[in-house]
């Protein structure tokens, strides 16, 4: 369920504890071609009318439709800002004008025993409740799979931590009656156009997650703190923590607990994980529950010799992160890191750090995080086709000089 | 190139100009990506036309390779990518 701060783990952090013992390191030389953060694809696209808001030097534009936050640029506070969170649509997102009167939104909830379409504004009269949680599109890392697979080549940016505040999907369900009898899933349906001529099966955005969740999932209105923007779903969003970004249903406007997943192809082909060669379809995972996963945040570039803070954002997934251990030396040994911040939840990142005092040198720095249930960040990730859901802890690694 | 335009705005189904923004073409969907902004070379955008990509679908079977080569040369050259 929704987590809250616990206050008794609640302390400031130094960076002080985990210095790096580096005597006796040799600094190695990497033998992989770095990712380090790319320039963007064509240097000056302009960001797109409906995030015109956001903060232009802090991201890649990769289209219109696909806006990555650059990994310099994501801080050391667990939560991403609004104007430096991603961006990906799988179609054009409404016109603003359904913004204009948010509590009219309606969203019309089926499979339960009372069906029927509701208001933004009732729902704010049913509960509310609060989720910190990492947003984290499934094709984030896709650069780091060497068989070139389409789609956007996301380095680490396609990634934030935000908190939603909304009423949970299972007052909503309680109220109306519980769940109809033999309901497996929970189908979101998003409120994009779809453009005349083209089948409606092969372009809308509706996915189905495992009925489970009805438990963790938001309805949610409000984002760090402000009504949800157009670019990230408002005026409602149905959110599903620790499940990757696509589940996420922007500006929702059906929610039905159904008996099977939807045969929308973004449910059935596409998002699913396949080898490559292959087209995906429903006999193949689909991207769901994230992995643990983490990256370096600093330092990116060349630094001087000495005492040095290695930064950066580790994630559980669909559970708590356990640990992260930081390596300055590719992987060849490990120092554990320190959390900085408060503990936000299971479903939130945080922002760790490592002190290190670093002579003249080449040096390879990667992360691995381990979850609650031991499950640990693999060096490489297997490749699959669409280049989804990659969680090795070797492709983001920052090749650092110390002069 | 005019075979390319003619799959780019009759041929393919669905038209690819349904979904994408050309100034060449003059569309103005934004379905997809903006192709004009987005820039991709013949071998990027022939890979997306066989096999699909994103909400993209495969149009392998449907579009004979003449006509995708021609089209992806076309919206390579048009949008500025070579």
């Amino acid at each position: 369920m929704m987590e809250t701060i616990d206050l008794k783990r609640r302390r400031l952090m130094t960076s002080t504890a985990g210095v790096l013992a580096v005597t006796g390191f040799t600094a190695t030389t990497g033998t992989t071609a770095f990712a380090q953060q790319a320039a963007p694809p064509e240097g000056s696209t302009p960001l797109p009318a409906y995030v015109g808001a956001k903060d232009a030097d802090a991201l890649i534009v990769h289209s219109n439709n696909t806006i990555e936050l650059k990994r310099e640029a994501m801080g050391t506070s667990a939560i991403t800002p609004e104007t430096r969170l991603y961006v990906r649509n799988n179609v054009a997102p409404p016109a603003a004008e359904i913004l204009d009167d948010r509590d009219a939104w309606s969203v019309s909830v089926e499979g339960v025993g009372e069906p029927r379409s509701i208001t933004l504004g009732e729902l704010k009269t049913l509960g509310v409740a609060s989720v910190a949680m990492v947003l984290q599109c499934s094709g984030n890392g896709r650069a780091y799979f060497d068989h070139s697979p389409s789609g956007t080549p996301w380095q680490v940016g396609a990634a934030g931590c935000v908190i939603w505040t909304g009423v949970p999907l299972r007052t909503v369900v309680d109220a109306m009656g519980g769940a109809a009898e033999g309901a497996r899933f929970v189908t979101g349906t998003g409120g994009e156009t779809i453009p005349a001529g083209l089948d409606p099966l092969d372009i809308m955005v509706e996915r189905s997650v495992p009925i489970a969740e009805v438990d963790t999932i938001l309805l949610a209105w409000e984002m760090n703190g402000e009504p949800i923007t157009l670019a990230h779903g408002g005026p409602l969003r149905m959110v599903v923590p620790g499940f990757t970004g696509v589940n996420s249903i922007k500006y929702v406007k059906t929610i039905a607990l159904t008996e099977a997943e939807t045969e929308a192809a973004i449910q059935k082909t596409r998002y699913r994980i396949h080898p490559l060669g292959t087209k995906g379809d429903p006999s193949y995972p689909s991207v769901w529950e994230m992995q643990p996963k983490s990256w370096i945040t600093a330092p990116l570039g060349d630094h001087e010799s000495g005492r040095i803070q290695i930064t950066g954002l580790a994630f559980g997934g669909i559970n708590a992160l356990e640990k992260v251990e930081v390596s300055i030396d590719d992987g060849e040994t490990w120092t554990d890191a320190t959390f900085v911040g408060p503990d936000l939840g299971r479903y939130a990142w945080r922002p760790f750090v490592v002190s290190a005092d670093l002579k003249p040198g080449q040096y390879t720095l990667v992360s691995r995080a381990t979850d609650s249930e031991g499950n640990q960040q693999p060096r490489d990730f297997e490749p699959n086709e669409a280049g989804y859901s990659h969680n090795g802890w070797q492709g983001p690694a920052v090749s650092l000089t110390v002069s | 190139m005019q075979l390319g335009k003619q799959v780019f705005l009759e041929a393919a189904e669905p038209q690819c100009a349904i979904c994408h923004t050309l100034a060449d073409a003059g569309s103005t969907a934004e379905i997809g990506p903006i192709l004009d902004q987005l820039k991709p070379d013949a071998a990027r955008t022939a890979n997306a036309v066989r096999n699909g990509v994103g909400v993209m679908p495969a149009y392998a079977d449907t579009l004979s390779d003449e006509q995708i080569v021609a089209v992806a040369a076309y919206v390579a050259q048009a949008s500025g990518a070579n």
